[in-house]
């Protein structure tokens, strides 16, 4: 490949890539370790144990957490790719009135302060007379998930040479089809990173989803973050443990799974 | 579109609701009443203390965003333009699917009194353990490890698509490597580095829990103080006036993007426009 | 596509948890202990969600938002007091309640705010103190003084709690935790404002596992906290006191919210907690002393602080309109305002 020649050895940005690997990984790495220590607390070693995970699958409530954090996450994640997709392009390519005011809508989550959107949401839904529970959950993460989606999109869309588009429809393409097979095979990465900042957004949500969670309906971060006050530390590093381990997994064989598609 | 349906009715309204509320008087308990008053801005606005927390929240941020930007660049760049940039990517992202708090935890874990980083430094000898946490630095460092895939991946997505037969011509050009980089690939991805600063810039303006569990007695950030205004005082009106004023200055964040993304269209189309005439002359 | 199948679900949830009664509880973390919860769920039928919160006000904030759907929930008593005000609560059938006559009339008397138990039922009393490792520090004043200490830069927390932190200060100043005097709260704002230059920060949430681990040698909190957190071993080296000057008190009650719908099973369970074996239960896992006066005797544990040794606590109470001043002052010591 030519590219090959032109970036050359890349030494500077791969030391630097390399700085930021070991960055991201020094707490995951210590959490991992810590999972097995037999001490409570404090980094000290005691001891080599699985008694934190045999805890871990004792606790049928924070499965049910987990499940519901999936649940919402992937649910709330699809919409938002779809939509923040639809978004991104509307908002590139239509020149309307709609255009600005659809720009500032979208933009809006991004600048509110967490806690503010989960206390208007929840007003809202009650004004609405909407009960409080997964659902509203699902509704809320969509609400902050589509913003980022659309930014990202919107970064991939920038370099978009729209006469591949002209030239598809002068040879007699339908709107649908100058969608799937001309836009989305370009745009495609952006709307995987898309899919995925949305994922990890919802998995991490906090604030919002306090607010707006109803009786029973709680989330892994809610779980967690009760448990941390009061509960087993180490039992959390567990569970992160093995969630690491399962991302991976699905992440590596999802890569195998994608190549086949695409 | 359904989109602006949507968009309209989750958005627009619980926005409207703040910038009401802001305006109105406390209720003794929370909740609002009337009259409308401009009383919640009044107050802030005079308040020294709140300008410095304001300053100190702005500084911390415009930091991490920059160190977000100066590793973040680099090593988007490397994953961009490797064969295996599918599997660097995923690497970037697995950590974060890890819960928020418990990242936080694992850094306390490394930066604690007696934590990792000491233990290491004391077997070297060190008598007193040093302090990392509850100090600025310590919640800059936390901002920057939260929020550095939200840089890494706009800017990959940039860079991916970038053509890199422009570094080739510039450097057919005469060019060495690192000026095509910095002149010309630099300048095309604008976009993408807008969009990652306002996506690390601005989470980190609004953070709270960070500070909250890394930053010292005086560290408090402007999150701090908004849900703080909300929850404890009572005060809702406040902690609207409040984020009134950080959304201006996310707004303004946001209108610099967009500003930003226009000058580069424009750019872009000029620098293809000669290229091609380079190619056919 | 993605809606029907929500819906479905959530239907599905529904269909799965009629049958049994409900009852959804709102409360802190880890305040009842799993064991409670089972025998009355096994024993009534009832199906028991418990949902946590980690402050008064957040609760507040949720409730006063205007969430629905729970049907107790476990405020302190000022936070009572305002539900009260507020118009929050349902009354509750003291008829239904038989096992109240349990309850230490002492505490009763200090429930200024609802003195015949119209609309709260006392769970727990309890106090907040000092806790010190004594691995690392061995001779110290049992005081509030400690904060004063400049050898202890650092390595201390004091609660991220107004009240309890103008509670301590107050105290040791030999004022009341709930005065309203102006020149008494500078004096207590400026003597915390001292304390703060000798902390390593405000916190509410790990000052438990901080002083355990030795992150921490003095913290500011909670006795069942840093009981339930440490090891036997650990809590050798664990030092809980209440300072000789006195220190804040508060009383967390069941209160039954407005637009509760499981209202039958809420007067179950408060009367079930109320009963001497499952009070003594509770408390020998918080490790307080009971507010139920026949679990005393059945408790097998010692609490960490006895009734005696409370003396010289004050009630927190609601301040109303007044809690401004104490907000200011605040503002300015955690904000600098």
């Amino acid at each position: 490949m030519e590219t090959k020649k032109v970036i050359g050895k890349r030494r500077f940005s791969m030391t630097i890539t390399t700085i930021v690997f070991v960055f991201l990984y020094l707490p995951i790495f210590a959490l991992v370790v810590l999972s097995f220590n037999s001490a409570r607390q404090g980094v000290a070693w005691t001891g080599f144990t699985l008694k934190w995970y045999a805890e871990l699958f004792r606790q049928s409530d924070i499965w049910a957490a987990f499940l519901n954090t999936i649940i919402i996450a992937v649910t709330s994640s699809v919409v938002a790719t779809a939509i923040g997709t639809f978004a991104a392009l509307a908002l590139y390519w239509y020149q309307s009135r709609l255009k600005s005011y659809l720009g500032i809508l979208v933009y809006t989550p991004l600048i509110i302060p967490d806690i503010l959107m989960g206390v208007s949401m929840l007003v809202f839904f009650v004004a609405v007379g909407l009960p409080l529970g997964l659902f509203t959950i699902f509704l809320a993460h969509v609400t902050f998930c589509v913003s980022y989606v659309t930014v990202t999109v919107m970064t991939r869309l920038e370099d978009f040479d729209y006469s591949v588009v002209e030239a598809a429809r002068d040879l007699g393409a339908r709107s649908r089809q100058v969608f799937t097979k001309v836009v989305a095979p370009i745009i495609m990465p952006g709307i995987m990173a898309g899919f995925l900042l949305s994922l990890t957004l919802s998995i991490d949500d906090f604030v919002i989803t306090f607010f707006v969670a109803g009786p029973g309906s709680t989330t892994l971060p809610l779980k967690i973050f009760s448990m941390i006050k009061f509960g087993v530390s180490p039992v959390i590093n567990a569970l992160s443990t093995l969630l690491l381990i399962g991302t991976l997994f699905v992440s590596f064989f999802g890569s195998k799974f994608r190549k086949l598609i695409f | 579109m359904p989109g602006v349906l949507w968009l309209t009715v989750f958005f627009l309204i619980p926005y409207i609701i703040i910038i009401i509320y802001s305006f109105l008087t406390s209720g003794i308990y929370g909740g609002v009443e009337l009259p409308f008053t401009l009383e919640a801005y009044s107050k802030m606005l005079v308040n020294a203390g709140y300008w410095q927390i304001l300053w100190r929240t702005v500084w911390i941020s415009i930091i991490a965003t920059s160190i977000c930007v100066g590793l973040g660049l680099p090593a988007a760049y490397f994953i961009a333009t490797s064969k295996h940039r599918n599997i660097f990517l995923t690497l970037v992202i697995i950590p974060f699917w890890t819960n928020f708090l418990v990242r936080i935890f694992g850094w306390m874990v490394i930066l604690g009194r007696n934590g990792l980083i000491n233990s290491f430094l004391q077997l070297l000898g060190l008598k007193e353990p040093l302090s990392f946490m509850y100090t600025p630095g310590a919640v800059i460092l936390v901002i920057v490890y939260m929020y550095l895939p939200y840089m890494i991946l706009p800017l990959y997505s940039a860079i991916e698509k970038f053509d890199f037969r422009l570094i080739e011509a510039a450097m057919d050009l005469g060019a060495k490597r690192a000026q095509a980089i910095w002149k010309v690939l630099i300048p095309s991805i604008r976009g993408g580095i807008g969009a990652g600063v306002i996506l690390v810039f601005i989470p980190a303006l609004g953070s709270y829990a960070i500070p909250d569990l890394v930053g010292g007695a005086d560290g408090a950030m402007l999150g701090n103080l908004i849900a703080r205004q909300l929850t404890v005082a009572r005060n809702w009106p406040s902690s609207s006036a409040i984020s009134m004023i950080f959304l201006l200055i996310s707004t303004l964040g946001l209108l610099v993007y967009l500003r930003i993304n226009k000058v580069q269209n424009k750019r872009r189309v000029q620098v293809s426009e000669i290229y091609m005439k380079e190619e056919e002359g | 596509m993605k809606r029907a199948t929500i819906f479905l679900f959530l239907v599905l949830l529904a269909v799965l948890s009629l049958g049994k009664g409900n009852l959804i509880l709102y409360g802190w973390s880890d305040y009842i202990p799993e064991e409670v919860i089972e025998n009355f769920s096994k024993e009534y039928d009832v199906k028991v969600t418990y949902d946590t919160y980690d402050s008064n006000e957040t609760m507040f904030a949720k409730l006063k938002a205007g969430a629905r759907g729970y049907d107790l929930a476990m405020p302190s008593a000022d936070y009572t007091s305002i539900m009260i005000k507020e118009n929050m609560l349902l009354k509750i059938d003291r008829s239904k309640i038989d096992n109240l006559i349990n309850i230490d009339p002492d505490i009763i008397e200090q429930m200024y705010y609802d003195p015949n138990n119209e609309y709260s039922i006392p769970y727990m009393v309890g106090t907040t103190g000092i806790a010190v490792n004594t691995l690392y520090l061995q001779d110290y004043p049992k005081s509030w003084e400690i904060f004063q200490m400049p050898e202890l830069r650092g390595k201390m927390t004091l609660l991220d709690d107004m009240r309890e932190v103008f509670g301590a200060a107050l105290k040791y100043l030999g004022y009341s935790v709930n005065t309203t005097d102006e020149a008494q709260l500078k004096e207590a704002k400026n003597l915390i404002l001292e304390w703060k230059k000798n902390i390593a920060k405000f916190d509410n949430e790990l000052f438990a596992k901080g002083v355990i681990s030795g992150e921490f040698w003095v913290v500011h909190g909670y006795g069942e906290n840093i009981f339930y957190e440490a090891t036997e071993e650990e809590l050798e080296n664990i030092d809980f006191f209440i300072p000789r000057e006195g220190s804040t008190m508060w009383i967390d009650s069941f209160v039954i919210l407005k637009g509760a719908r499981n209202i039958d099973n809420a007067h179950l369970f408060i009367n079930y907690i109320l009963r001497p074996e499952v009070s003594a239960k509770i408390s020998d896992y918080l490790l307080l002393p009971s507010p139920n006066v026949p679990a005393r005797e059945l408790m097998e544990e010692e609490p960490v602080y006895t009734a005696q040794e409370m003396e010289n606590t004050e009630l927190i109470k609601d301040l109303g309109r007044d809690l401004r001043l104490y907000n200011d002052l605040w503002n300015e010591i955690r904000f600098g305002l």
